[in-house]
């Protein structure tokens, strides 16, 4: 019985997209291959809607590079790698001549292998790991801060600040918890710092007993402890650590800047923190926060939104210096990207492997508040090879 | 013996023109319309063109390879595995490493152990690593998953999933941990994946009416029931479990090439859901259903989705709605559990062959009943069993003979049953031992049924998803390896019971008196030298009893077997059997010919108080015996 309504339904679904519309010849098709739903739809939500926001703020001035407006298409990846390589492949039939992927780098290298052939750029909205243009190869590019570029920054300014030994606890079950705080090592040895410690936990452990007898058995405390844990593995860690009487400052990422933390009060004192970038009056950020606002109807949740609304600006900035639409012209003009200036700071990629050097706003928590510290751009060369 | 030979003769001349036996041949045409259905789909979407239809389809065949990996166990096993994804996730890992460029394979796994090292197969060589790898996983993880049954072993393969997890996660220096794998050569497409599906179409569905299909089902049905003709539960569960396990691998090292780029969480819950929701949306316990559950499902989500980002629809503009398709697809599958329980296919096969009036049919002439060799008895020595402090079985010592008709008889809670579930292998005894007159190792039911013991239940253990002739097939199948031969054994036997009509029916389907019957036919179909009847004609009317103790004389006249019947309808008892026992208690009050025993003074006195005997004895005095049988 089924295979006497197949044909029927097959149908159907072809004449559905042959619907699916053409681009016009001096416009730039955009295929935007994200997670609408799913586990990944939490990051790809807000990036696509600051995305969304600077095109149509792009198109009303002309289009990218001022001449070539930009037509999106978007399509769901429902957070599945199988399906959001069925989706790529649409999207390069409907003519995509730049691609954006999810947050998240197997369904970022799956569509990448797709568009690197092409010399479509493809860029992943939020993915972190810094091995993700690896994988690919020169077309696929990264927008939000590294993981091993966060470490850098952290590590620049812990030894601005004096400290010499620092303690590593990691954790294998995530790249972000076991890579970050040994890019961190790397770049705090490299500048005279030493690591005196490591240690690690199973994400989702409720007690941190063993590991805190462990930092406190260490012969001389160390200047700081470096982490990517967080919620729940983080808040659990600070309490015992505390309790057993260790004042050790900890230093962490950017997944440490949630209200949860924020809302420990007085225990998370002297936590350092990274943000893609910091909101201080006047600041281009502090406007943008102010313009999502009146677009959207709410504030920026998070910053996923300022993150997509610069992926739609380094586009822009690339198509005008490339002066054409054509896929490799726009991907060499992106990587030849030197101090572009951003929402959020200068954003560099020439002279990367695609994960862009960029400003990183460092902060510190003081009596339940979280205070701006620095804005550090490391330097290309210090930052560790994935 | 000398009709055997003339059959024999028959038969030789009825293979040369058909070789296949009927089960088989059903089972190859299903088995072939699916793989050549799967092939001109394939060929279809070629023809489209389209670069994106084509990944839509060839993921879908591969789907639909591990999906038939895990209808082999699930469908025939009756048990949900949640494992299956972790053996995808492991085919895939061990396609990737061993299919990579080795210098590629040097920059991204620096720590790869060298016997891993630089291999950089062809799909085809990694694939026949990985069936042999598969076959070992398959082989160390079945052995203590079924020692558990239902849902503890369903528990268990969620173990196993989670186990398989971790292991892609900690072996970091192979898998990369939980960082994306890359780097794999992208070689699989439509026409590679649509062959695996084919194969694995084939496979499912031959394997569903092999011989350990068969008693894979009859366990899945009724343990008890198929320990009772010989079927071993765990033999016929492994080799499924094996199987289904490697085709989940060979799915595994398709996906991998397919996608490029994967990492542990790809072959997660997620994965494992949705295999499983394709598999119960179809039907599990059919291949034709894995087919459907993966079609469905496919267009399903190709059509809703394409409305998702917003379509114009008959020039009207729909507003785009992510999240539709997983909303769709949750109410689709709602609405087929709640309207068709089966799946969609409600559990058939495609059955071409009986659709087309080409389906297995009785044979011309049916093989001669041998006539079981007479000697051997059963002989329980102080045979007792207790049940914690309750005395069921108290030191019985009780002999049967072969050729005659022995009728065990006692008030209610008497130990009549325990009895005869000790004389059947079923029941351990506490104490006492039980001769059958072969050697044995152990005293389970699995071995009395294969050294001649055959038996039914006081209810029904028939197996009600399979039809009546597989029904009495499978039981034909342990005595008999070819099965051919086992097909004709097993049309006899429901010929004799009068149910070659109903031969095709499922065994739940059919009434209530001809279910009873099934059940002696299944057992006969063992070719006992004994079969032990737990009240055979409990539920029947007086039409139906009359006609099971002439069908009961003819079987012992013409085999020459031993029956042992438990049996309150003392009509029955008096009228058939030769020799009465009495059990009270536990033990044996009388034992002897009807006459005997009807008159012995211990026997009135167990009764006292129940008027079925004094009825009987009153009702016996006033009609003969033989015309009662003749009624």
């Amino acid at each position: 019985m089924t295979f006497s309504r197949t044909p029927g339904l097959a149908a159907a679904g072809l004449a559905a997209l042959v619907c699916a519309s053409g681009a016009l010849a001096e416009d730039i098709t955009i295929g935007v291959a994200t997670a609408q739903t799913g586990g990944l739809a939490p990051f790809d939500q807000p990036a696509l809607l600051g995305f969304r926001m600077a095109i149509e703020e792009i198109n009303a001035k002309g289009g990218l590079g001022g001449s070539y407006p930009a037509e999106l298409i978007v399509k769901d990846t429902r957070s599945d790698t199988a399906q959001t390589v069925t989706v790529g492949q649409e999207l390069i039939d409907a003519g995509a001549q730049v691609m954006i992927t999810p947050c998240d780098a197997d369904p970022s290298i799956a569509i990448g292998q797709m568009t690197q052939p092409l010399s479509i750029p493809a860029f992943t909205f939020c993915g972190t790991a810094p091995i993700l243009p690896l994988a690919v190869g020169d077309a696929m590019f990264g927008s939000y801060p590294g993981d091993n570029l966060q470490a850098a920054a952290v590590a620049d300014l812990a030894i601005a600040e004096g400290k010499k030994t620092v303690y590593l606890l990691t954790s294998p079950d995530s790249t972000y918890t076991a890579n970050l705080p040994e890019y961190f090592g790397i770049v705090f040895e490299a500048k005279g710092g030493s690591v005196v410690g490591r240690g690690s936990y199973t994400m989702g452990q409720p007690d941190f007993s063993a590991e805190v007898t462990k930092i406190k058995a260490l012969p001389e405390p160390p200047d700081l402890i470096m982490t990517a844990a967080y919620e729940p593995d983080f808040p659990a860690f600070l309490q015992q650590l505390r309790a057993a009487g260790v004042e050790t400052p900890i230093y962490g990422a950017d997944a440490l800047n949630t209200p949860t933390i924020q809302g420990l009060g007085k225990l998370a004192d002297g936590i350092v923190f990274t943000a893609a970038g910091y909101a201080a009056p006047g600041s281009k950020l502090e406007a943008f926060n102010r313009a999502f606002e009146d677009y959207a109807g709410h504030a920026p949740e998070s910053t996923y939104e300022v993150n997509g609304y610069e992926i739609a600006m380094i586009i822009d900035e690339a198509v005008r210096q490339a002066g054409s639409t054509d896929p490799e012209a726009i991907r060499a003009a992106i990587a030849g990207l030197s101090d572009f200036p951003s929402v959020t700071g200068s954003i560099t990629y020439a002279g990367t492997t695609g994960m862009p050097v960029r400003a990183i706003a460092l902060m510190r928590y003081a009596d339940g508040v979280a205070e701006y510290v620095d804005t550090i751009t490391p330097d290309a060369a210090d930052v560790p090879a994935p | 013996m000398k009709t055997l030979t003339q059959a024999e003769g028959r038969e030789t001349s009825l293979t040369s023109r058909l070789p296949l036996p009927a089960t088989f041949r059903a089972a190859l045409a299903d088995g072939a319309a699916m793989a050549l259905a799967v092939v001109l789909l394939a060929a279809l979407f070629w023809a489209t063109g389209d670069a994106a239809l084509q990944r839509v389809a060839s993921y879908a065949a591969i789907m639909l390879t591990a999906v038939c990996g895990l209808q082999i166990f699930s469908g025939n096993s009756g048990i949900v595995s949640f494992g299956h994804s972790g053996f995808v996730g492991l085919g895939a890992y061990a396609c990737g490493i061993l299919t990579m460029p080795a210098a590629l394979q040097g920059a991204t796994l620096r720590n790869l152990p060298g016997i891993l090292a630089g291999h950089e197969l062809t799909l085809g060589g990694a694939l026949l690593v990985i069936v042999l790898f598969a076959v070992l996983v398959g082989a160390l993880s079945g052995g203590p998953l079924l020692r558990l049954s239902g849902s503890g072993a369903s528990i268990a393969t969620l173990a196993i999933l989670i186990i398989t997890y971790t292991l892609l996660v900690a072996t970091r220096d192979i898998t990369r941990g939980s960082q994306p794998f890359y780097g794999v050569p992208r070689n699989v497409g439509l026409w590679t994946s649509a062959a695996a599906a084919a194969f694995a179409l084939v496979a499912a569905r031959l394997f569903r009416d092999s011989p350990v299909g068969l008693s894979a089902r009859a366990a899945a049905d009724d343990d008890r029931g198929a320990a009772a003709i010989g079927v071993s539960r765990r033999g016929a569960w492994y080799l499924a479990w094996i199987l289904s396990v490697v085709l989940a691998f060979v799915a595994g090292a398709l996906m991998a090439q397919f996608l490029g780029a994967f990492s542990p969480k790809d072959f997660y819950f997620h994965l494992s859901f949705t295999m499983l929701a394709m598999l119960i949306l179809g039907g599990m316990t059919s291949s034709l259903g894995a087919l459907a559950g993966v079609v469905a499902t496919t267009i399903l989500i190709e059509i809703v989705r394409r409305f998702e980002s917003g379509a114009v629809l008959f020039g009207v503009e729909l507003p785009s709605l992510f999240g539709l398709t997983d909303a769709v697809l949750a109410l689709s599958m709602i609405l087929v559990i709640w309207r068709r329980p089966l799946g969609l296919m409600d559990g058939r096969e495609l059955d071409l062959l009986r659709r087309f009036g080409r389906g297995a049919t009785p044979p011309a002439e049916l093989p001669a009943i041998a006539r079981q060799a007479p000697g051997g008895e059963i002989a329980a020595e102080g045979v007792g069993k207790r049940y914690a402090g309750v005395v069921a079985v108290d030191g019985v010592s009780l002999s049967f003979a072969m050729d005659m008709i022995t009728g065990i008889i006692g008030p209610n809670g008497a130990g009549k049953t325990t009895f005869l579930n000790i004389i059947s292998g079923d029941v351990e005894p506490s104490s006492g031992t039980v001769r059958i007159g072969r050697s044995l190792r152990g005293h389970s039911a699995v071995r009395f049924a294969r050294a001649g013991i055959a038996r039914t239940f006081q209810n029904l253990r028939i197996f009600g998803r399979m039809t009546v002739f597989e029904n009495v097939l499978v039981a034909a199948r342990q005595v008999e390896p070819d099965l051919a031969r086992a097909e004709r054994a097993a049309w006899r036997e429901l010929a004799l019971m009068g149910l070659d009509e109903v031969a095709d029916r499922p065994a739940a389907t059919i009434a209530y008196g001809l279910r009873r019957r099934l059940e002696i036919a299944r057992a006969l179909a063992l070719g006992p030298r004994f079969l032990l009847l737990d009240e055979p004609a409990a539920g029947m009317n007086a039409v139906e009893t009359a006609d099971l103790v002439q069908r009961l004389a003819e079987v012992r006249t013409r085999r020459g077997i031993g029956i042992v019947l438990i049996e309150h309808d003392m009509r029955l008892v008096m009228n058939l059997c030769e020799r009465i026992v009495v059990i009270d208690h536990g033990q044996v009050i009388a034992d002897g010919p009807p006459a005997e025993v009807r008159r012995n003074p211990d026997v009135v006195a167990a009764y006292l108080g129940s008027r079925s005997l004094k009825a009987q004895q009153d009702n016996n005095q006033e009609d003969s015996p033989t015309e009662d049988t003749s009624q």
